[in-house]
């Protein structure tokens, strides 16, 4: 595994949430994994199928709330949204990335050259 | 969608299946979700002038492998795994326990329903009994069997109550 893996495996979650959360509405997984290549524009490079288990880890402890929709042509849709325990996981995360950050940053002499 | 990529996503969706040992239901949902995925992905493919088959190998090659992503999904839902088919089957059993202990007596002799349904220790395990299927264990299929043996049990108990098991 590589290093980018492991930053990327440790780190899904807490984007995948900030992802639901800045969106602000139920989105399904295609449209999940198109916002995040988007937003990374290619530089988050993951296996598209890979995101759907991380989805729904997320359901199973609460931090995500999903339901299906018709979506046309027979076909239903399954949408996620976050939820007010997700969202306090999130904030929880973003305080613990940012002193961790910190932390690599001091050791690595990075915070004087920023 | 062309029958023929219909088809191939068939097979790439039961070579993904075969990675997973969920109930029936939960895996119906999951593969569900990934076709509308790798349609959409496809159709996508599609629209930015590729044929059916790159647009299909350019899906997949995101998508990532079967095995992989089976076996990631097997992850996320099995949940406690054994731990899980153990609680289904235990609380049914502990209740089936408790019944015996109200039936019987230390001397052996038995309750008929009128002194059983009249104790109301009787009545917790009854409804202890009852909200066994609600624990959505991932595996509640066990659960559902197991609580439907235990009441088989218990109306054979009360019906034949001098029956000595």
């Amino acid at each position: 595994m590589t290093y980018q893996d492991q930053m990327r495996k440790g780190t899904t979650a807490v984007i995948l949430l900030h992802l639901l959360a800045e969106l602000g509405r139920p989105v399904h997984g295609y449209e999940v994994i198109k916002e995040l290549q988007r937003r990374s524009e290619g530089g988050f490079d993951f296996k598209e199928g890979l995101v759907y288990p991380r989805l729904h880890e997320l359901e199973r402890q609460g931090y995500l709330r999903s339901y299906w929709q018709e979506s046309g042509e027979g076909r239903r849709r399954k949408y996620y949204e976050i939820t007010d325990q997700g969202r306090q996981r999130l904030a929880e995360e973003r305080r613990e990335w940012r002193a961790f950050r910190s932390s690599v940053d001091a050791l690595l002499g990075l915070d004087e050259a920023a | 969608m062309a029958a023929g990529l219909a088809c191939e996503i068939d097979a790439l969706l039961e070579r993904l299946r075969a990675q997973m040992d969920l109930d029936g239901e939960r895996e119906a949902e999951l593969l569900e979700e990934l076709r509308v995925h790798l349609e959409e992905a496809v159709a996508e493919g599609l629209a930015g002038g590729l044929d059916e088959a790159a647009a299909l190998a350019q899906a997949a090659r995101r998508f990532g492998a079967e095995a992989q992503v089976g076996r990631a999904l097997q992850g996320a839902h099995a949940g406690w795994g054994t731990a899980d088919a153990v609680m289904a089957a235990a609380v049914p059993v502990v209740c089936a326990l408790a019944l015996r202990w109200l039936v019987y007596a230390p001397d052996g002799t038995a309750l008929g329903w009128p002194q059983l349904l009249s104790r109301p220790s009787f009545w917790l395990v009854a409804v202890v009994a009852l909200l066994v299927p609600l624990l959505k264990l991932p595996r509640w299929r066990y659960a559902l069997a197991a609580w439907v043996i235990f009441w088989g049990l218990t109306v054979l108990f009360g019906s034949a109550a001098a029956l000595r098991w």
